[in-house]
């Protein structure tokens, strides 16, 4: 479900480290870590921004046509959620069906 | 019956009931003693005890409980040394982050004046790395306390050693580096990036902590560690030889 605009899971505990940024579960003490393009896109996701501006900002920072940095934001959002590390708002019934 | 003692310039002061805990806390943390009761109140209570209606931090052990608070930790139900010792670790590894330290598993060894780190997962070898090391140069064989001080990070001397021993100094020593342990049949050291230092440290620094703020804290402590101190690989043979590579 990669409708609305993503957040991270407030529970989460985080932290841009050497490039890097590492997250952890306060709850299960699981760390992850992401990688530079995964870091940017987490780093941007403040469930304020929609996947497909985030994607934008991918496309302005790093060499990636616009196709492949939404491609890229929109398959690590599902991964991240899959794994609780982020969430969606929900979307608006009324705005859904226009 | 109280003991005050101080474990990496952190200080605490055990409250007894009784004297047969006392005798042996006395005698595990004869080194970590100190003169004057000026650390934090830790009151040893008998299970179901009450008296404190909420609590900064708490934490359930094998049936003993800790309770921390801004003026006082209580230990509920610690029925022997051991739950008192596990106990105490849980309390360190909580007070040490707002004084940018932690605890890890972790052997030090000091050399030259500096101390070296070390870690590993159980088996990887720490203690063999300690039994050998010349006598009176080992800080602790198994679970190892790092402070930020301003002077840069130190490895304290801690009375947590494996088997339960009565040994460690109270001393401190600035870090070398953090070694994390390979047992290899040839010695060889690999530096490593903070990110790859970090990831190999993290498993094994002790945290007990299911709180976000806390967790946030950990992570800036390990961050300011993983910037500053040097990591390395080390592979080593079970054998004094890896010094070589270390001091060269």
């Amino acid at each position: 479900m990669t409708d609305g605009k993503p957040a991270h899971n407030p529970s989460l505990a985080w932290r841009e480290i050497d490039g890097s940024v590492v997250i952890i579960s306060p709850a299960d003490s699981m760390v992850h870590e992401l990688n530079s393009t995964a870091g940017f896109i987490w780093k941007h996701t403040d469930g304020k921004r929609a996947a497909e501006e985030i994607a934008s900002l991918l496309t302005a920072e790093f060499d990636v046509s616009a196709e492949s940095a939404l491609l890229d934001t929109l398959e690590l959002l599902a991964v991240l959620e899959e794994n609780g590390l982020v969430m969606f708002s929900p979307v608006m019934e009324g705005m859904r069906n226009g | 019956m109280q003991l005050p003692i101080s474990i990496g310039h952190v200080q605490l002061t055990l409250h007894f009931r009784g004297g047969g805990l006392f005798d042996k806390a006395d005698k595990r943390y004869a080194e970590f003693r100190q003169p004057r009761a000026e650390g934090l109140p830790v009151f040893l209570e008998p299970p179901g005890a009450t008296g404190l209606a909420s609590s900064q931090f708490s934490f359930a052990l094998d049936g003993a409980t800790l309770h921390l608070d801004s003026a006082a930790a209580r230990f509920r139900g610690g029925r022997h040394e051991y739950a008192l010792d596990s106990l105490i670790r849980i309390l360190l590894s909580v007070m040490l982050l707002p004084r940018h330290g932690f605890l890890l598993h972790a052997a030090s060894v000091v050399r030259d004046g500096c101390a070296h780190i070390f870690t590993g997962r159980s088996g990887a070898g720490k203690s063999t790395i300690a039994s050998l090391s010349p006598p009176g140069s080992v800080l602790t064989d198994e679970i190892s306390l790092l402070r930020c001080h301003r002077s840069g990070w130190h490895a304290h001397g801690t009375p947590f050693w494996g088997e339960f021993r009565a040994a460690g100094l109270n001393r401190r020593f600035p870090v070398a580096g953090i070694y994390v342990l390979v047992q290899a049949s040839e010695n060889h050291v690999e530096p490593l990036s903070p990110r790859e230092g970090l990831r190999a440290i993290l498993p094994n620094v002790l945290f007990f902590s299911s709180n976000k703020p806390m967790t946030e804290e950990l992570l800036r402590v390990m961050a300011e560690a993983a910037e500053t101190i040097p990591f390395y690989r080390l592979h080593f043979r079970r054998d004094s030889s890896f010094w070589r590579i270390i001091a060269a």
